[in-house]
């Protein structure tokens, strides 16, 4: 039973950074292995405000959040842009954004990290701690942040979902993943959406890290073990596939859960051995077009 | 006759350079050693992924598997010779070296058999997830199997400067001998038109599959040489050092730098990318990863095609004065 409400708590808050992850790949074909370090920022935020100016954690989501979405789109517009126009095929594109990603990986830790040093942060790592009371669930007990976390992810995703199906700017992102040749010709700003979707997906991470601050102690590096759970969720999902992140994301959380309680060392392990067996068999994705 | 006169002036300098190489022991300081020694380690490196991933265009994002490998198991079986109850026999290092390659060479065979029919970024992403499983499964078997505390190490014995230094030097050069030297076989040719256009390849009648899959064993067998020829530099080694990421990367990275689909791209490429790195980590620190990734960046943006590809440019510019003078007028 521990399993099965730790799986489905930690499912959901995955989803959710695996949704912002698809996001980002699905509209504008860049891998962002930076993914971790938007949620590592939204941390980051997160505690600034809890520590210094005493803004309840939950409350914060609403500045981390959009923080994070305006240096996603700055992000976007300032490098994936030029290096949309400058690429001749969308494989040269991937290869070349994904070593943009890694330097921007290495760009955002170390700013936070001397950002950290310099204004004397815990070395350590950060941490809010909020919620940290633990409550019965199901005769389990339980963390009421990781509960509170997971119910907002889902929250959050089903907004998201709303937005994507039922507005005009939703309407647009998944015109841009069909055809973005057609999508400019009726009249689409493409390069306004890609723009867009990749602020969201690191609006999304960063929700997540705000959320997971409260839970865990986080340090500058601490993101990229989320990105690559992210990663294997999108890999199992279908890259570009809403409920497929949905749905891998709850999946890897009980493989992951799994994992953890039986053989501490192994998860990672796992996790990839299932994104390995899944290329093999479909790298499609199991809802993948 | 223009043209046979630049050949001798290319390759002119290759045995000055051999000269040097084998003599820096004796005119440079042990810390300009190092410095060469690493710059020649990672020059090691991305000749053997850009032998495979520079032809093919299959970008490997897994070298850290091979050269984890070739690390590890070198460490493993090369007790400190202080140590009398070595579990192993004492081997040479050539042999355990070469033996290390080898393992790479069939792990990456099997690696090649299964998945070499994914493509670009899924390629990219797999390979990466190899070496993550390898680093995992190593920390796992060492702790539950091995039964050692939880980031525990291998002690490798100490050698000294020189050692290390000649050690690396002989592992670049077979890597470069066996590399070029494959690059103008048949091997070679098939990868390179596998990078160029597989489907027209596989139609006149070249394997595509099975040299995809010799050549990655061979790129792999490469840096697990090299993996295995670094456990003279290292003082300990751990599943966590030896397969850190950013031995999968910046191969990648210096040779995107140098220019892909040259010969003398990922040899520029690493040896610029590895001299910036000792004079950034020397001189700054703490924010030298900070500049090494906006390097990366710029590189990514506004150097396309490396540093070679400037070179190209700079050299047609100068050349080009002259030809166009003499060429035909072309319709357009």
């Amino acid at each position: 039973l521990d399993i099965i409400i730790g799986g489905a708590l930690w499912g959901a808050i995955y989803s959710l950074i695996a949704i912002g992850l698809n996001l980002e790949y699905g509209v504008t074909r860049i891998l962002n292995v930076a993914h971790g370090e938007f949620l590592m920022v939204g941390a980051y935020v997160t505690w600034f405000f809890f520590t210094f100016y005493g803004v309840n954690p939950l409350v914060s989501l609403v500045i981390s959040g959009p923080a994070v979405l305006v240096l996603g789109v700055l992000i976007q517009v300032i490098v994936f842009r030029r290096l949309v126009h400058l690429s001749a095929s969308g494989e040269e594109l991937e290869f070349r954004s994904l070593l943009a990603c890694f330097g921007l990986m290495f760009i955002i830790q170390n700013v936070v990290a001397s950002i950290g040093r310099l204004a004397k942060w815990p070395p350590g790592g950060i941490g809010t701690h909020y919620l940290y009371e633990t409550i019965d669930l199901l005769g389990q007990r339980v963390q009421l942040n990781l509960i509170v976390a997971a119910v907002l992810s889902m929250i959050i995703g089903v907004l998201m979902y709303i937005l994507l199906r039922s507005t005009r700017l939703g309407l647009a992102m998944r015109a841009t993943v069909e055809d973005p040749t057609g999508a400019q010709l009726v009249g689409i700003n493409v390069l306004k959406v890609h723009a867009v979707s990749f602020g969201l997906g690191a609006l999304l991470s960063a929700l997540a890290g705000s959320m997971l601050v409260m839970i865990y102690s986080l340090t500058p590096f601490s993101g990229p073990p989320y990105t690559y759970i992210a990663l294997a969720v999108i890999i199992l999902g279908g890259m570009g596939s809403f409920i497929g992140s949905l749905l891998g994301g709850f999946f890897i959380g009980y493989v992951y859960y799994t994992t953890l309680t039986i053989e501490p060392l192994l998860p990672m392990a796992i996790v990839y051995i299932f994104i390995i067996i899944m290329l093999i068999i479909r790298p499609k994705g199991l809802f993948g077009r | 006759m223009l043209k046979s006169k630049m050949a001798n002036l290319k390759i002119l300098p290759i045995p000055l350079i051999l000269i040097v190489l084998a003599f820096a022991t004796q005119f440079l300081g042990n810390y300009y050693l190092s410095i060469l020694r690493d710059a020649l380690m990672w020059m090691a490196l991305a000749v053997s992924w850009h032998f495979f991933s520079g032809l093919t265009k299959y970008i490997s994002l897994g070298s850290a598997a091979f050269f984890g490998v070739g690390l590890y198991f070198t460490a493993k079986f090369l007790p400190p010779s202080a140590n009398p109850r070595a579990p192993y026999p004492i081997l040479p290092l050539v042999i355990i070296v070469l033996l290390a390659g080898l393992i790479c060479f069939a792990v990456a065979l099997v690696i090649g058999l299964v998945t070499l029919r994914l493509k670009g970024i899924y390629f990219a992403i797999l390979t990466f997830g190899v070496s993550m499983v390898i680093q995992y499964v190593l920390k796992w078997w060492t702790v539950k199997i091995e039964g050692s505390a939880v980031g525990s190490s291998v002690y490798p014995p100490a050698f000294d400067s020189q050692t290390q230094y000649y050690s690396i030097l002989i592992a670049m050069l077979a890597t470069l001998l066996l590399t070029t030297f494959l690059r103008r076989s048949k091997l070679g040719l098939a990868l390179k038109m596998v990078g160029e256009n597989e489907e027209a390849a596989v139609h006149v009648g070249v394997n595509t599959s099975l040299y995809k899959i010799l050549g990655f064993a061979i790129s792999a067998m490469c840096i697990g040489f090299v993996g295995g020829s670094y456990v003279t530099r290292v003082p300990y080694t751990n599943p966590d050092t030896a397969f850190d990421a950013k031995y999968s990367f910046l191969p990648a990275v210096m040779a995107l730098l140098g220019g892909g689909g040259t010969v003398l791209g990922p040899i520029v490429g690493s040896i610029t990318l590895s001299l910036i790195w000792s004079y950034l980590q020397a001189a700054f620190t703490t924010y030298f990863l900070i500049i090494l990734g906006s390097i990366l960046i710029v590189i990514v943006l506004f150097m396309p095609n490396g540093i070679m590809g400037i070179v190209e440019k700079l050299r047609s510019r100068l050349m080009g004065r002259k030809e166009l003078t003499k060429a035909p007028k072309m319709p357009p």
